[in-house]
């Protein structure tokens, strides 16, 4: 699922030299239709330095997301908001890194993955703020911690239930509409088996490389592999009615990723995009008729949130028109409002926004597009 | 909001001597890239619901009329708008300051000069050119008393000096740091004499040349220049193929006044060009020799006028008036009791720029001299704070409320200086300070909030209140803003300033109350009001955070690279530079220097004010130690100061 791993894939182009020709792909500016599709447009988390990752409570009175705000630790950890009071608390424990939460339907368990067992965590942290106060400042990236595990968190009792263990970064995880299974990426694969030479310079180097869609019950149990293409495959989910998984496919270099869906047993596999740039973050409107989803097609560092229809027959529609980046799309379950991610506010750093979401310009919007260019 | 130099001035100056016809309108943020043109929120849902009965625009209507005539400080318009303010005051419930039984907390500012009388005397005594010959001689009488011929220069010292007279060109000179050789002194003797000088820089010069010279030929550093090389007074013509020719200098509006240290006066083309006919000789006239000039060649030098003697008396008449801040407030609920800090503040100035008296006035020509009604800035912050504190009286409070009206921001952040100088309510009983100042015209849901790095608790606050009030927000951490909260951080107290973003009608007569946008302007109100609330009623008051002053480079002079870390005080009249503060770990900090110290002396150069010291700023180099000489408590002090680069 949806993280965010754009700039440390971008320090990897800027070596590679494929940034210039990356570059090439920017259009002229084009007059904004954001407001089409956005209304009433306000920024929803201030505090910390990022922030990010906003999931809807299936009521659509919450939301639950990453921030980093904890006072002690540099890292993410875990917060839910009320939309009515304003009021955010933390749901995971303070401690290590975490990521990639998501409310469980019909329950009042929050999944998210976390590295607070691994008996190093303080010890990162301390390194991570010495190195801050120092005065340097190191590009986003995101290091696949092998000890990121998945746990589910019980609102009612505060019981923290660990439901994966494997070595290797198990994250990015979401559950189906009924609440009975969850959907992940796992890079399990790189430890399972013995690894060539070439594989394990591979994982020296990115380990996002072995990266798979698993999927399990809401318990942890039954957990089995969906993909096994190489190159990183995350950032799943259920589709609006639980019958597919969507989720973002990258090529093995790392630099090309699309938008795929499939069935839960990991058939009939379908490619929604085709852009030749990073497009990601794909996330279904509760309407079934469209996803929403990410790309740097305009232009390297300058994400957008595009639209494609969830049977990819059309060409992508754009919906934000904002220097810098847009990412992470969530529509709210009544499909009239829409949380992202967005570095618009100023600065790298990106913060939570929230807006009203047009859905009947959205599905005209579709309805006028082109068909899909195939290559 | 006071205009942008203004905040140059507080940061040291460093833009005085470019034109000051150019604004730079970035005054307000610039984050993130093109914004998209389209419906503005007001055109939601929200606002159809609250257009009814907009609770600010009463407020900004009756503050920005005709009556109030643009509220220049001191002013008859300044009391109108007082005392409907204080009328607000009162019908809330709001009480004058505790020990008071009155809203207004009158200071008295320097509104102005003019001249008391300046005069001018020229003798000329040729000697006999052969033995038995009689003396010769031209006697100007005294010419002037404050007529057409002579006037005093708004900075002038008061006084009287006598002496030979030296022409020194155009008297400017280029520090060497620039790297730029032209000093039109270098080849002069005017210690104890009366230097004359063409005022403005050569006007045949190539654009590059004088864009440098023009940098130095402000005449407060060209008065600075005479002094430093011992003359006793320095006199200006403006030259016949200048612009204004033959003209006197007008008396300037400038609150900054402080002497510079030596007598200052112009004179008319008239009586320049008698003065120079003393020589007798035809091919010697101001034309002449400004032509000679007009290249800009440095070595075409100024010359002695022989056999003459100049008396230059000049009294300059600095004018005095009282503004008024207005301050209430409304008491807590509940006995603060042992509540740590047990006030909060809110506040806005209320002052404008009258009919654009002031050199702030951006007004067209053919707007010139009308009223500047400024509705945006700030009659719709001060309705801000009146709406917030309507609704904060209406609620249980923990703490005192204080609801303040700054008057003499727009001269200078003169009001809420006097008022943290002598402040009512002891200043470390203020748990936050929130301030508006510009807040009329969102534009696309944005709102701006400046000095967030003053505490690290506003950003939950903020992001606690927002989820209600919805803004798109914007957030700048830096609390030197070119508005009251800069003297409310200055004194530590954790502050915010809420801002809408320029616009066209910024210090024009046109930013009148039928642009201001008065649903968003309540829900600014309301949004500070939460704020406002949350933090009276906290247990434990808002840490405050020093921030460290940026220098950031936008209308700023490119050549000034060097930060001391000073913060002067430009509100209170003293010889050389009061120190308002000083920046945290800067190279002020760093050499012991702190506020209230009086810095007279660097790097060799006398320092008269705060044009001497930004002047002086040229010579230093970074990373090289300095001798500088200041005052404490009367007595003299030296320190060695090395400067930083400007980030």
């Amino acid at each position: 699922m949806r993280f965010w791993r754009f700039p440390a894939i971008a320090a990897a182009l800027a070596a590679s030299g494929f940034l210039a020709s990356a570059a090439a792909f920017q259009t002229t500016p084009q007059p904004s239709h954001e407001q089409d599709f956005l209304s009433r447009i306000r920024r929803l988390t201030v505090e910390g330095r990022r922030a990010g990752e906003g999931y809807w409570s299936p009521d659509g009175k919450r939301l639950v997301f990453q921030s980093e705000r904890e006072p002690g630790n540099p890292f993410y950890q875990i917060y839910a908001m009320d939309l009515t009071s304003g009021d955010v608390k933390r749901i995971s424990n303070g401690v290590g890194k975490t990521t990639c939460a998501f409310f469980r339907p019909n329950s009042d368990e929050i999944e998210f993955a976390s590295t607070h067992h691994d008996p190093k965590s303080k010890q990162y942290q301390e390194e991570e703020l010495a190195f801050r106060a120092s005065g340097k400042e190191r590009r986003y990236s995101w290091d696949y911690d092998p000890e990121m595990d998945i746990y589910s968190y019980s609102e009612k009792t505060g019981a923290m239930k660990r439901l994966t263990t494997a070595r290797g970064y198990d994250a990015e995880g979401s559950y189906s509409p009924d609440g009975q299974w969850i959907v992940f990426s796992s890079m399990r694969d790189a430890y399972n088996r013995t690894l060539s030479a070439a594989e394990q310079k591979q994982l020296e180097t990115d380990p996002s490389y072995f990266a798979e869609i698993y999927i399990m019950r809401a318990d942890g149990s039954g957990q089995k592999r969906l993909t096994s293409v190489p190159g990183y495959d995350g950032g799943p989910f259920f589709n609006h009615d639980g019958t597919r998984i969507i989720w973002r496919r990258f090529d093995e270099s790392g630099l090309i990723a699309n938008v795929f869906t499939m069935k839960l047993d990991g058939t009939d596999v379908k490619q929604l995009t085709d852009f030749g740039s990073m497009s990601w973050a794909p996330y279904e409107h509760p309407s079934g008729a469209y996803i929403i989803f990410s790309t740097n097609k305009l232009g390297f560092e300058n994400f957008e949130l595009f639209m494609v229809d969830s049977a990819g027959t059309k060409e992508p529609v754009r919906v934000t028109y904002s220097d810098g980046f847009d990412g992470l799309p969530v529509p709210s379950p009544d499909g009239r409002q829409l949380a992202w991610t967005s570095t618009r506010g100023g600065g790298s750093n990106g913060q939570l926004y929230l807006a009203q979401w047009n859905h009947e310009k959205a599905l005209e919007a579709i309805k006028n597009a082109p068909p899909r260019k195939r290559t | 909001m006071k205009h942008l130099l203004s905040r140059l001035t507080l940061a040291v100056a460093f833009a005085l001597v470019l034109p000051l016809c150019t604004p730079d309108l970035k005054v307000g943020p610039t984050h993130g890239g093109p914004r998209y043109v389209g419906p503005t929120f007001r055109s939601g849902v929200y606002a159809q619901a609250t257009a009814a009965a907009s609770r600010s625009r009463a407020h900004v209507v009756a503050l920005a009329s005709d009556r109030t005539e643009g509220r220049l400080t001191g002013s008859n318009g300044e009391r109108v708008a007082a005392d409907y303010l204080i009328a607000q005051l009162k019908r809330i419930g709001a009480r004058p300051l505790p020990g008071r039984n009155d809203y207004r907390l009158p200071f008295e500012f320097t509104s102005g000069a003019r001249d008391g009388g300046s005069s001018i005397q020229y003798d000329s005594v040729v000697p006999p050119s052969k033995p038995g010959e009689p003396m010769r001689g031209v006697s100007g009488g005294t010419i002037g008393g404050g007529g057409t011929e002579v006037r005093a220069l708004s900075f002038s010292d008061d006084g009287k000096a006598t002496g030979p007279v030296v022409f020194a060109g155009y008297g400017i000179v280029v520090p060497e740091s620039q790297g730029f050789a032209y000093d039109s002194y270098a080849t002069l003797d005017v210690k104890d004499k009366i230097v004359i000088a063409l005022r403005y820089f050569p006007e045949d010069a190539e654009p590059k040349t004088k864009g440098i010279l023009s940098r130095y030929s402000d005449l407060r550093f060209k008065a600075m220049a005479a002094r430093q090389h011992g003359a006793k007074a320095i006199v200006f013509v403006t030259g016949p193929s200048s612009p204004n020719a033959g003209e006197l200098v007008p008396m300037t509006f400038d609150t900054a006044i402080a002497g510079s240290g030596i007598v200052a006066a112009s004179i008319s083309g008239r009586i320049a060009d008698q003065i120079f006919a003393t020589m007798g000789d035809r091919e010697k006239t101001v034309a002449a020799a400004q032509k000679a000039l007009d290249d800009a060649n440095p070595h075409v030098t100024g010359f002695a006028i022989p056999n003459l003697t100049v008396s230059v008396l000049t009294s300059v008449v600095r004018e005095k008036k009282t503004g008024s801040n207005i301050a209430a407030y409304l008491p807590a609920t509940t006995p603060p009791g042992t509540l740590a800090k047990p006030w909060i503040a809110l506040g806005a100035h209320y002052d404008h720029l009258g009919h654009g008296e002031s050199g702030s006035s951006l007004a067209d020509k053919s707007d010139a001299g009308r009223i500047h009604f400024g509705a945006d800035d700030n009659a719709s912050g001060s309705a801000a704070v009146l709406v917030a504190g309507e609704a904060l009286s209406k609620l249980p409070r923990k703490r005192n409320v204080l609801l303040e009206f700054w008057s003499g921001e727009e001269l200078g952040l003169i009001g809420s200086a006097a008022y943290i100088s002598a402040p009512p309510v002891p200043i470390d009983q203020l748990a936050a300070y929130l301030n508006f100042d510009m807040v009329g015209r969102m534009q696309n849901n944005k709102l701006t909030v400046q000095a967030t790095g003053s505490s690290d608790a506003w950003g939950r606050l903020i992001e606690q209140a927002n989820i209600a009030a919805g803004f798109d927000l914007a957030l700048q951490s830096d609390p030197y803003q070119p508005t009251d909260v800069s003297s409310f951080n200055q004194a530590g107290v954790p502050s915010l300033n809420f801002f809408t973003g320029t616009h066209l009608d910024y210090h024009k007569p046109s930013d009148t109350a039928d642009k201001i946008d008065y649903e968003d302007l309540d829900r600014v109100a309301d949004f500070a009001a939460t704020i406002a609330r949350r933090v009276g009623d906290a247990d434990q008051p808002p840490a405050f955070v020093k921030v460290q002053q940026q220098m950031e480079g936008g209308g700023g002079r490119a050549g000034v690279r060097v930060f001391t870390g000073t913060v002067p005080d430009y509100s209170t009249e003293v010889k050389g530079l009061l120190l308002s503060g000083v920046i945290e770990g800067g190279p002020a900090a760093a050499a012991g220097l702190q506020k209230g110290d009086v810095i007279v002396e660097i790097a060799g150069q006398t320092i008269a004010n705060i044009y001497d010291y930004t002047y002086a700023l040229d010579v230093l180099k970074i990373g090289e130690p300095t001798k500088l000489v200041y005052m404490r408590n009367g007595q003299r002090r030296e320190t060695t100061l090395t400067p930083a680069a400007r980030k």
